[in-house]
């Protein structure tokens, strides 16, 4: 579309075309790379998935004898550690979304505190976030799991949704404020003659200026709960309340397990944060144009 | 907290439109207190609830000199250092230049670039545990899918990639860049999303001399430096704590070989039952992580509006 | 409020014939303010483990009027949450765990635990000694051993053979030899004519000699050193013997065979970065005709497929010492134990006193297919289920486990050991042999070296 439009306005030279051909051919080349890069361990992953005894070594590069079999025990809940496939696949929907939504609330009202309305100390805020990452999640298990017993939130999937929340949040704080750097104050401003409060100014000009940030840091959030499984062994005690990376991590509790069904609950479940994103993402489109947001 | 009506240097236009906008702040000084006070609330409420108490006790955990004494006597310690500096520092840096060259790829409008966006984003979806575990099983040397594609493709026979360390640190660094390089291009992608289109227009003004060129370097490189910088230390600090990649694709090994402090760490809090020198082996990153957390501080903090 | 009593104590009554039999009889318990205790156990191998578990809890239950929170979790994560609980003081009332080995001494080393020598006291006389060496454990601030826990269940290392894969290599696995190096040299000839068959990807060992197991390979180490004489490297006064010149010979000794099997190509040269599934994995799809791992976990994987599990695969107990005599096979124990802080300490130990009767634990671990064995001998002579024939592998597991000559690991005996074991100095010793050429002894003086330093921070100074 964008090539049409520039052909319209230029005469064709052959110098030019020969370059988007060059360019053209550069680009299907990186694709296939990327293709091959991204896709090379999730096809091990389909290749184990479709094997109908889960062998893991193999000297095929192609399945010998494909079978859906293991993706039929994962939707029918046909084995052990997934009989509740299907209510912690509910459970991951809400955590997940829970998490993304509280993450981007309390995020962006931070960053627009702090990077529009021009506070002061807002810096302080932001900084003493930075404190939650000075020692890693995994270490900070302990400490999490007295402070969820001392406010009685142990068993309870807000437990949970707090701690992701808590992990995600600083890092959607620095996100947004480094984002919002591109949107020039002079928006905020001129809104703010003509009346608007800050809550208005938050809703129709920050947050619609900051959509790919939002889909950004939301699919981030998203998928940091989507797939922890650590801190819900940890705080929670039923697994029917837990998440599918808990039944994931199950496989891993001996040290014989059917690969072929846990490789294919992670393809199946690996699917719906990548059509979260595209869902959101196809409706922006590259480029903002400030004219449109001014006028 | 106070509301200031200018903490930074604008443009000389903007300085002018300040003076009336100053007076309009001025007026309802007291709401708009109010209006920051009800905005920062919620998570001035986390921070209270539930980062104060652990970083404290996570701090005081590992706060016992004794700690490192032990820590440096464990013969495996040195190695798991420089490890730990080659898997973050090449790991981190290799991810975030190459998504950051990436995000501008993804920027292309046609409309195989988006479909390739969703099966390029796939390895960040993927839970890590299976994943690992995939990568692990393909560099298996005898009955490895890599083997096996290298041999019935270039009639190649692959070495034993994880029974030798550098093979074994290269395929953990190469698995870190593969699990986590979608989610930064990701990042970027949108941070480009953000640079309004006039920037590039008035850069544009010699026609179509060296545009690609020009447009990087005088519009997009200047204004996602910062974002870069900011995305790169905290980077940095979570892959310092990462144990998941080492953990499940090397496994640290051959012969303890390729383990990093974040393996050493959870070995011993969680293997051990000594989660003190846990915390200690993960601290002791700290001469390392101050300067870092200095830095991001100070990249916070004046990173208001510089346009 | 009313109806539950009513129905708890009607239940008590009726169970009254069945605290005769065992050691239940603690009526004032039922009595008190707090019933309710929690319970955090391993997840089984097997879902039968589980269910096993949990019909335990509903019987005792039932029986007591007491109410117990059963919350039952895989076992890494439950390491996690066990030392988190046990640092910050908020703990459960009972962890029920599957081989707590390392985190079961060093707690009690550090004074976290709580003493339940009575509750042991109660079967102390009809336990296996390896079950109640594995619990008597020392604790550094009284400076005395106790029972910190309670053992109800116990495994070893068996051998796994492929039989269908000896029988198609033109042997007879009877005609096994009966001492320990000759044993393994046994299948080394398997090698050549199963790959002159077209398996022209199988090895004959399952060596394990991984670093990243992470306890395969130092078990396989363990069961070497035994069998070459060296099982006094620690012993039960916790005291490290590097310099008894018989340990040293047999720790080169076992390097040196272990190293050399793999440079003569009879193990996967993989084995250096093998994970804990790994071998298992090998040896499910036939790539390996026989492995040394723990439990008979490996052949109840495969118990849904009837002609694996009853004519192809074999389980065999451990062959005699080098020296011709039987040596002891290394157990490890499953049981309780109650945190320091509890707050249902009666409740906890009542039910631990319920579990550990021989008939229940027996029961019990029957509902898990018998991956893990009873700590009580009496009872698989009095049960035939336990010792029955058309089993191939549960037999010879439970005589190695529970009837032939048995030691405890050597965790239970000083916490050092754990620490040992998981810096992989062993692992470390063969990767110094198989990569770097260096000589079993240099790379064993190396360990030896580290192992002292690390008792050295353990003393122990009563025994």
């Amino acid at each position: 579309m964008s090539a049409s439009l520039v052909a319209a306005r230029r005469p064709r030279r052959p110098r030019y075309r020969l370059r988007r051909v060059i360019a053209e051919a550069a680009a299907s080349a990186l694709a296939i790379v990327l293709v091959i890069w991204s896709v090379g361990p999730i096809y091990n992953m389909v290749l184990i998935a479709l094997d109908a005894h889960g062998d893991v070594f193999s000297d095929a590069i192609w399945p010998p004898a494909p079978t859906l079999e293991s993706f039929r025990i994962v939707v029918t809940e046909g084995y052990w550690y997934l009989e509740n496939f299907w209510r912690q696949y509910g459970n991951s929907l809400y955590v997940g979304l829970s998490t993304m939504f509280l993450t981007l609330l309390i995020g962006s009202l931070v960053s627009f505190t702090v990077g529009r309305m021009r506070v002061r100390r807002g810096w302080v805020l932001t900084n003493a976030a930075l404190l939650t990452y000075v020692i890693p999640a995994s270490f900070l298990a302990i400490p999490f799991y007295r402070i969820m017993q001392s406010y009685g939130l142990a068993n309870n999937a807000w437990s949970v949704i707090a701690a992701e929340v808590t992990f995600a949040t600083p890092y959607a704080i620095f996100i947004f404020q480094q984002y919002g750097k591109s949107i020039p104050i002079e928006l905020d401003e001129s809104a703010r003659i003509d009346g608007a409060t800050p809550l208005q100014v938050y809703l129709r000009i920050y947050l619609p200026l900051m959509a790919p940030a939002l889909v950004a840091v939301g699919t981030y959030a998203l998928l940091l709960a989507w797939n922890e499984y650590l801190y819900q062994f940890l705080l929670l005690s039923s697994p029917a309340s837990m998440t599918v990376p808990v039944a994931l991590a199950q496989f891993l509790n001996s040290d014989e397990a059917p690969w072929n069904y846990m490789m294919a609950t992670a393809i199946i479940y690996a699917l719906p944060p990548i059509a979260i994103y595209y869902l959101f993402r196809r409706h922006m489109a590259a480029g903002l144009t400030m004219g449109g947001v001014k006028g | 907290m106070s509301v200031t009506q200018q903490t930074v240097a604008v443009g000389p236009p903007r300085t002018e439109r300040h003076g009336s906008a100053g007076a309009w702040f001025g007026g309802i000084h007291g709401t708009e207190l109010a209006w920051a006070a009800a905005f920062a609330l919620p998570y001035v409420a986390v921070f209270l609830a539930f980062v104060v108490y652990p970083v404290a006790y996570g701090l005081w955990l590992g706060s016992q000199p004794a700690l490192y004494r032990e820590l440096f006597a464990d013969p495996v310690y040195l190695r798991a250092v420089l490890n730990t500096v080659l898997f973050v520092g090449i790991g981190v840096n290799v991810k975030m230049a190459l998504a950051f060259l990436l995000s501008g790829f993804f920027l292309r409008k046609s409309w195989w670039t988006k479909g390739l966006l969703v099966i390029f984003i796939l390895p960040w979806a993927t839970p890590a545990l299976p994943a690992f575990l995939s990568i692990h099983w393909l560099l298996n040397g005898q009955w490895g899918l890599l083997n096996n594609a290298l041999y019935m493709l270039f009639d190649i026979d692959g070495p034993i990639w994880l029974n030798s360390r550098w093979l074994g640190l290269g395929s953990n660094i190469v698995a870190y860049i593969w699990k986590w390089m979608p989610f930064w291009t990701v990042i970027f992608l949108a941070g480009r999303m953000a640079i309004p289109q006039e920037l590039y227009e008035a850069a544009d003004v010699d026609g179509d001399g060296a545009t690609g060129y020009r447009r990087f370097m005088h519009v997009t490189c200047p204004l996602l430096a910062t974002l870069y910088l900011v995305c790169t230390l905290l980077s940095t600090i979570w892959t310092l704590g990462d144990f998941s990649t080492v953990y499940f694709v090397s496994g640290g090994g051959p012969a303890m070989s390729t383990e990093v402090l974040a393996t050493l760490g959870i070995r011993d809090a969680f293997v051990l039952a000594q989660p003190h020198l846990g915390v200690a082996a993960v601290m002791s990153a700290l001469p390392v992580l101050i300067p870092i957390v200095v830095l991001l501080m100070h990249k916070l903090r004046t990173s208001e509006v510089q346009l | 409020m009313a109806m539950n009593r009513m129905g708890r104590r009607s239940v008590l009554r009726g169970s009254l014939g069945l605290a005769a039999s065992g050691s239940l009889s603690m009526p004032h318990i039922a009595r008190a303010a707090a019933t309710t205790a929690t319970v955090w156990q391993t997840q089984g191998f097997v879902p039968a483990e589980d269910e096993a578990i949990r019909k335990v809890v509903a019987d005792y239950q039932k029986a007591s009027g007491n109410k117990l929170e059963l919350t039952i979790t895989p076992f890494l994560a439950l390491m996690q949450k066990t030392v988190s609980a046990l640092t910050t003081g908020d703990v459960p009332d009972v962890v029920s765990m599957d081989a707590p080995d390392t985190l079961l001494s060093q707690n009690a080393w550090d004074d976290k635990l709580l003493d339940v020598s009575d509750v042991v006291e109660t079967q102390k006389s009809v336990l296996s000694p390896s079950a109640l060496l594995y619990s008597y454990v020392y604790n550094n601030a009284t400076k005395k051993r106790a029972y910190y826990f309670v053992p109800y269940k116990m495994s070893a290392i068996p051998f796994h053979v492929w039989g269908s894969l000896v029988e198609k290599a033109g042997y007879k696995l009877s005609d096994a030899p009966k001492t320990w190096d000759a044993f393994w040299d046994f299948f080394k000839p398997m090698q050549a004519k199963l790959r002159a068959k077209g398996m022209r990807r199988v090895y004959s060992l399952g060596l394990q000699l991984t670093t990243v197991g992470p306890n395969d390979g130092n078990g396989v180490f363990y069961g070497f050193l035994i069998a070459n004489g060296g099982k006094d490297i620690v012993t039960p006064d916790g005291k490290l013997h590097t310099n008894d010149p018989a340990v040293r010979q047999a720790a080169i000794k076992s390097v040196a065979y272990m190293t050399q099997a793999v440079k003569d190509g009879y193990v996967p040269p993989e084995v250096l970065s093998w994970s804990d599934a790994d071998d298992n994995n090998a040896y499910h799809e036939k790539l390996i005709v026989m492995d040394f791992d723990g439990t008979i976990s490996t052949e109840l994987a495969l118990y849904h497929d009837k002609q694996l599990y009853l004519h192809e695969m074999v389980t065999l107990g451990l062959p005699l010492g080098n020296d011709g005599k039987p040596i002891p096979a290394q157990v490890g124990a499953g049981g309780g134990f109650i945190p320091k802080g509890a707050k249902n300490v009666p409740v906890a130990k009542d039910f631990l006193k319920y579990i550990l009767q021989p008939k229940v634990q027996s029961e019990y671990l029957k509902n898990g297919l018998g991956r893990w064995v009873t700590t009580v001998p009496s009872v698989v002579k009095d049960d035939p289920w336990w010792l029955d024939p058309s089993d191939p592998h549960r037999a010879p597991y439970v005589r190695e486990t529970l009837l032939g000559p048995t030691i405890p690991v050597y965790n239970a005996y000083n916490p050092a050991w754990g620490r040992v074991s998981a810096e992989q100095l062993w692992g470390q010793a063969f990767a110094a042999v198989v990569k770097d050429g260096a000589t079993p002894e240099a790379a064993l003086d190396k360990a030896f070296k580290r192992a002292e330093a690390i008792f050295a921070q353990y003393p122990i100074s009563v025994s």
